[in-house]
């Protein structure tokens, strides 16, 4: 199913927290717009991200009974949000769906998405040692990948390298 | 010793009819915790599962990551894009083919109206399946090694090495290839290459039917994976898996077939290769028997699959017009191969200059792994190493 398809489904349904979808778009030079390539995505409200992913996996059209993969990104150091990229998949239907949630970095806080799918307790743990989201209601939320007395979140843009660890010089 | 009371009660005790007297003791055990690794050779690597176990029995597992950390998605923002294909050689290391696939047609994805030319695609899909069978091979041989059986992993040994002397003909390395580049594959296949491949099939269908009678229909080797460590099918789903986990548990999916890419649809259609899944041939569905089963089986596949591209294949360019510094559209991707582990996927995301802006990784083995926190609980500490190997992961690829 194309992801308006889905879109159309999840609206029909009165889904909530769905903000619409970002679809890629060739460049226009005239209004200075670079355009998009790649993959089209489900825009949506963090807040609402628990109800909105159990019934992408509880309506029979849809059943997205996989979650593939969840993470973050940061687009820009001085940009104002933060993206939490899920990527689901349906074994039945087999097709993908990509849902991007925009989380200010003032408030990194969402529910955790462990409740629907069990596949997301690594993925958040590791989300959250990277990015410093706080996934409320995440049943294990240790560092995964880093030892445990790591400061700071690597992957955000404005993460400055260590220059000691342990007063072992990294310079 | 005066004084002394007697540790039972007279209900402990009995005095059997040829006056010796017996004592029933109920022998109280605690919990003990007991690391397993970082260095272990059932973990493949480095890693610490934390066992906490009752006498034999596990009574609970926490799996500790992160020693082959090598920051792998950082350093994907801070060099350009061809650039970083070595590094992706780096986390699964036993499927290096793979994850140039993978890497560099999630790069693909953001150049519209690209197409990969036909022999590179040919030459892509023959080394990757290659690869596939090497990296089966090191699952099905350290597999036996883990829990005992050290013969089939010298056999499994010798036929790696002809595909990594293949694969040293073809790009120079034996492990860490770089062959599959953005575009295409950057070295054409030398003079009686592909011959030799052809040759590699014949030699190993033969070789193969020992490989099972040898170790997955061996006696002692059911006796220890059949009922051991058993996914159900809505465990599988639940903890995300994919790959032969998935399938071992009984679900009929592969990305080659399902969301074909490259020319696997084209190659189901022409009925080059099927998809095996566990059938709980040997015991419950979804056992370790059955995810070892669906690798051994899915090695024959990967031969058919081969032979299917040496029919197919013909002469053309083997690289795309790409510049030597490439610069990517701006645009985000995700794509999702299926690596002889599972679903190895890619998140790029592109301002349209020389670096990526975000280069995720979503390796199969991290999550496939998660699910032996669950399974190796209740089970015996014996099995706790069948549970671990069967889930075939590589440590370089859960840490990345």
């Amino acid at each position: 199913m194309e992801l308006q398809a889905i879109y159309d489904t999840l609206t029909a349904a009165k889904v909530a927290g769905l903000l619409g979808c970002d679809e890629p778009r060739p460049s226009n030079k005239k209004e200075k717009d670079p355009g998009r390539s790649g993959l089209p995505f489900l825009m949506v409200d963090p807040a609402e991200i628990v109800p909105l992913l159990t019934a992408c996996r509880d309506m029979p059209l849809l059943q997205f009974d996989l979650l593939i993969d969840l993470s973050a990104a940061d687009p820009a150091a001085d940009g104002e949000d933060l993206w939490v990229l899920i990527q689901l998949l349906s074994l039945k239907h087999r097709h993908r769906l990509a849902i991007k949630a925009c989380l200010p970095k003032s408030a990194l806080i969402m529910s955790s998405a462990t409740a629907v799918y069990r596949a997301a307790n690594w993925h958040e743990r590791e989300c959250s040692e990277m990015f410093g989201i706080t996934f409320e209601g995440h049943p294990d939320p240790r560092k995964i990948l880093l030892p445990d007395d790591w400061d700071g979140y690597p992957l955000r843009k404005d993460y400055e390298f260590p220059t000691e660890y342990h007063g072992i010089s990294c310079e | 010793m005066k004084g002394h009371e007697p540790s039972y009660s007279m209900e402990e005790r009995r005095t059997l009819p040829s006056g010796e007297e017996e004592f029933f003791f109920d022998v109280k055990t605690s919990d003990l915790e007991v690391n397993m690794g970082p260095q272990h050779p059932a973990t493949h690597g480095v890693m610490r599962v934390l066992i906490r176990c009752d006498g034999e029995l596990v009574t609970g597992a926490q799996a500790h990551l992160g020693y082959l950390h090598r920051c792998a998605e950082k350093i994907g923002e801070n060099v350009e894009w061809l650039q970083y294909l070595p590094y992706t050689d780096r986390y699964d290391y036993l499927a290096a083919m793979n994850n140039n696939l993978g890497y560099s047609m999630a790069v693909e994805a953001l150049m519209p109206g690209f197409e990969v030319p036909r022999r590179a695609v040919m030459l892509r899909t023959i080394c990757v399946e290659l690869n596939r069978i090497a990296s089966h091979l090191v699952a099905y041989g350290t597999y036996g090694l883990d829990i005992g059986a050290i013969t089939p992993f010298l056999y499994a040994f010798r036929e790696r090495e002809w595909i990594q002397a293949l694969f040293e003909k073809i790009c120079g390395a034996r492990l860490t290839y770089s062959y599959i580049r953005i575009g295409g594959v950057f070295n054409d296949a030398p003079p009686g290459w592909l011959t030799e491949v052809g040759h590699f099939c014949d030699v190993f269908e033969e070789k193969w039917k020992e490989y099972r009678d040898l170790l997955a229909l061996n006696h002692i080797f059911i006796k220890r994976t059949a009922n051991v460590g058993v996914i159900p099918k809505d465990m599988a789903i639940d903890f995300g898996l994919t790959g032969p986990m998935l399938r071992g548990s009984g679900v009929d999916f592969d990305l080659r077939r399902d969301i074909p890419y490259m020319a696997y649809g084209e190659a189901h259609e022409a009925g080059a290769f099927d998809v095996p899944v566990g059938e709980g041939e040997k015991g419950e569905l979804g056992d370790c028997w059955d995810r070892f089963s669906v690798r051994v089986q899915e090695m024959m596949e990967s031969i058919k699959l081969v032979r299917w591209c040496l029919e197919m294949i013909e002469d053309g360019p083997i690289i795309g017009d790409v510049p030597k510094v490439l610069k990517v559209p701006p645009g985000e991707a995700y794509v999702g191969i299926e690596n002889p582990r599972g679903e190895l996927g890619h998140y790029v995301h592109s301002d349209g200059g020389k670096i990526a802006v975000r280069c995720r990784v979503r390796g199969p083995s991290f999550t496939n792994l998660a699910v032996i926190e669950e399974l190796m609980v209740g089970t015996l500490l014996a099995d706790s190493v069948a549970i671990i190997g069967s889930t075939d992961i590589v440590v370089g690829e859960t840490d990345r």
